[in-house]
């Protein structure tokens, strides 16, 4: 047996171990997940850039098409395509409160990815929780294609395809496909598909669960099976595009992109687009035929079509917006899918918030009025009167409120003011509000970033894992 | 205080209304009535019928509130229920859906009455937990500790192996405020 399938079957056991009391078993579900013989045909890339340490150590892995950025080191695990990016990772000297609590730290905080296996995952952001400060830790831990982990220090779990887990510390958890888990800290919990969980402790509690049977036709999952569903289709028909920015050493620039806009070197884009001031578009990002106004964002895994965004929009990691119109300021969560048709289109009015894991899929045109919080599946307009609010109407809340499969408990005014809290810190941190030199983000500062590749061993026992690297400046 | 033994306050099991495995729940009910006819040592009913197996031991007990169970249509928001405890929403928000839901589905139904009435009593019973034993020489207050800490209406009396009887709730109350009104009685005489 080669090295990378005994690493494999290791890190499956320490998952199993970890999950056992929920009496999960990942192996059916890893079966299909790692093809050894893709492992050795993809290289690994990191970004260099003068804004962020550079300290990436990788040891007893494989890495294949993966990309590092920042503090970053890897043990004994298996990364296919998958994104660390380490740009907002705290520096030392930093304070942060937690409660009465305030903590310095004594060291930059770094990424530490060990015993574990992440397919075409996200991990960004920083540790959230202050018993690690210093260390955003993802161990014994396997997530399947399209999950974000997203400040969230992960310990014994498995994340289903398109799971998202948000600023929230896990342990010997088990996250369902398409299911975002934002809830500070959670332990031995098994979350079914399709669970939307946004948990603020003595402020708000937010839930909603998909119609199992309707959430299959999107996102499929059993056990010795690919993932299969709309979700996977399409970006599957899309792959192609992809294969042509990863092969190519040298891609023409595009010249309409302004100076103060970033178009990242792996993302795809077709024509015909306009990119105004202070957009970023992430690697692995797909925009076809549409327009991103000023300060406009789209993240990692993104998919824009033929679709219109007026400005300050957060598009945030792997959502989807295709024949779309979407106002001012409208904040579309992770992995949603937001999919009009040509003729049908689709419109959200200005300063709406579409929550994570969103699925609107409408045949007939629908608009969406202005400052309006969506969620869970819409496909009419019937759906739509039960699965939004206004905010001002959600604000008025203060004890419990339902709708459909939604159940909220506690201030809908405080909920509505995190996450508009939450859209203006990453249009700040990404640099939508870029001006005269000042507040520079992610925008401004990936143009001085520039890659290096590094190569998996491809002959022999080793083939498809790499060798031990320390990469520092 | 006198001093009782279990054995002085139980009801011996030819004293009580049993049924055996298999029997349906209108005959459960019917043989209820008739125990409770018959008993007369008492001024407390006979609450509870208890089901035997074909040899004749214990294997359970159908107290009022398993009985209205049975007749409570399954609703299938249980899960949902239990699903919205596990993501941290207060029990009143809890309590404040479930008679939401109930409220959707009526129990007492023509319909649902004659379904349940055939109902077999092995379907709903309760089964003897290892907390409702009680030995028949065992002293009250052993037994009062069992009847609360399980929150008991009534505990299964042995001797050796076997069950010879049902002390009830009922009785030993009785027996205990009864000794208390005797004790203030003769203090205020």
């Amino acid at each position: 047996m080669k090295e990378l399938e005994i690493l494999f079957n290791r890190i499956i056991q320490r998952v199993n171990v970890n999950l056992r009391e929920l009496n999960f078993d990942v192996t059916p579900f890893a079966m299909t997940l790692i093809i050894p013989d893709q492992m050795s045909k993809f290289y690994a890339f990191y970004g260099i850039t003068p804004d962020h340490p550079l300290d990436l150590h990788f040891e007893h892995s494989a890495l294949a098409g993966s990309y590092f950025l920042g503090k970053c080191r890897v043990r004994n695990s298996i990364l296919y395509k998958s994104d660390i990016r380490g740009d907002e990772l705290k520096r030392k000297d930093r304070q942060i409160n937690f409660g009465k609590f305030t903590l310095t730290l004594t060291k930059d905080e770094r990424i530490d990815i060990e015993d574990s296996a992440l397919v075409k995952t996200l991990v960004h952001n920083y540790s959230h929780d202050p018993e690690t400060p210093e260390k955003f830790f993802i161990k014994d831990t396997l997530a399947m294609d399209y999950a974000n982990i997203h400040g969230s220090p992960s310990d014994g779990c498995f994340l289903g395809p398109y799971a998202t887990v948000d600023l929230t510390t896990m342990r010997d958890c088990i996250i369902g496909a398409y299911s975002y888990i934002q809830a500070g800290e959670i332990s031995h919990l098994n979350v079914d598909p399709g669970t939307i969980w946004v948990n603020s402790p003595g402020n708000f509690n937010f839930y909603y669960k998909y119609p199992p049977e309707l959430l299959a036709h999107y996102v499929s999952l059993s056990p010795e099976k690919v993932p299969w569903g709309v979700l996977i289709d399409f970006i599957e028909k899309r792959k192609f595009e992809f294969q042509r920015v990863f092969d190519f050493v040298n891609l023409e620039e595009i010249e309409s992109i302004p100076k103060t806009a970033s178009l990242d070197r792996y993302a795809v884009v077709l024509p015909n687009i306009k990119i105004a001031d202070n957009v970023l578009v992430s690697q692995r990002a797909y925009i076809e035929n549409s327009t991103l106004g000023k300060g406009a964002n789209a993240q990692e895994n993104c998919f824009i079509i033929n679709s219109h965004l007026e400005g300050l929009n957060v598009t945030a990691h792997g959502a989807k917006i295709i024949e779309g119109y979407l106002g001012l300021g409208v904040f579309v969560g992770f992995n949603s899918f937001l999919c009009g048709k040509k003729q049908n289109r689709l419109k959200i009015g200005e300063g709406c918030i579409v929550m994570p894991h969103t699925i609107i899929d409408i045949e007939e045109a629908l608009e969406i009025p202005a400052n309006h919080l969506v969620w869970g599946l819409v496909r009419n307009r019937e759906e739509l009167a039960t699965n939004s609010i206004s905010l001002e109407k959600f604000s008025t809340i203060d004890t419990t409120f339902s709708s459909g499969r939604m159940h909220f408990e506690g201030s809908g005014a405080s909920f509505v003011k995190a996450f508009k809290d939450r859209i203006q810190h990453i249009l700040d941190v990404n640099g939508a509000f870029f001006a005269d030199g000042e507040n520079a983000g992610h925008a401004q500062k990936n143009q001085r970033l520039s890659l290096n590749t590094i190569q998996p061993f491809q002959f022999g026992p080793m083939e498809g894992m790499y060798p031990n690297i320390s990469i520092v400046p | 205080m006198k001093n009782y033994l279990v054995k002085d306050l139980m009801v011996p099991i030819s004293e009580y209304a049993t049924v055996v495995l298999g029997t349906p729940l209108i005959e459960a009910i019917h043989v209820l009535e008739r125990a409770q006819e018959a008993y007369t040592i008492s001024k407390y009913q006979h609450r509870a019928i208890i089901v035997l197996n074909q040899d004749g031991h214990v294997v359970g007990k159908i107290s009022q509130l398993r009985a209205l169970k049975a007749i409570e249509t399954e609703f299938d928001f249980t899960d949902q229920i239990e699903e919205i405890r596990k993501f941290k929403f207060s029990e009143n928000y809890v309590a404040q859906l479930r008679d939401k839901y109930r409220s959707r589905e009526k129990i007492i139904k023509e319909e649902t009455l004659r379904e349940v009435a055939a109902k077999k009593v092995e379907e709903f019973m309760q089964m003897p937990t290892p907390g409702e034993f009680v030995s028949e020489d065992c002293n009250l207050d052993t037994a009062i500790h069992r009847l609360i800490a399980g929150t008991h209406l009534s505990l299964l009396v042995t001797r050796g192996e076997q069950i010879i009887g049902i002390l009830r709730i009922s009785d030993v109350f009785a027996a205990v405020f009864h000794e208390m009104m005797t004790i203030a009685e003769n203090k205020n005489s």
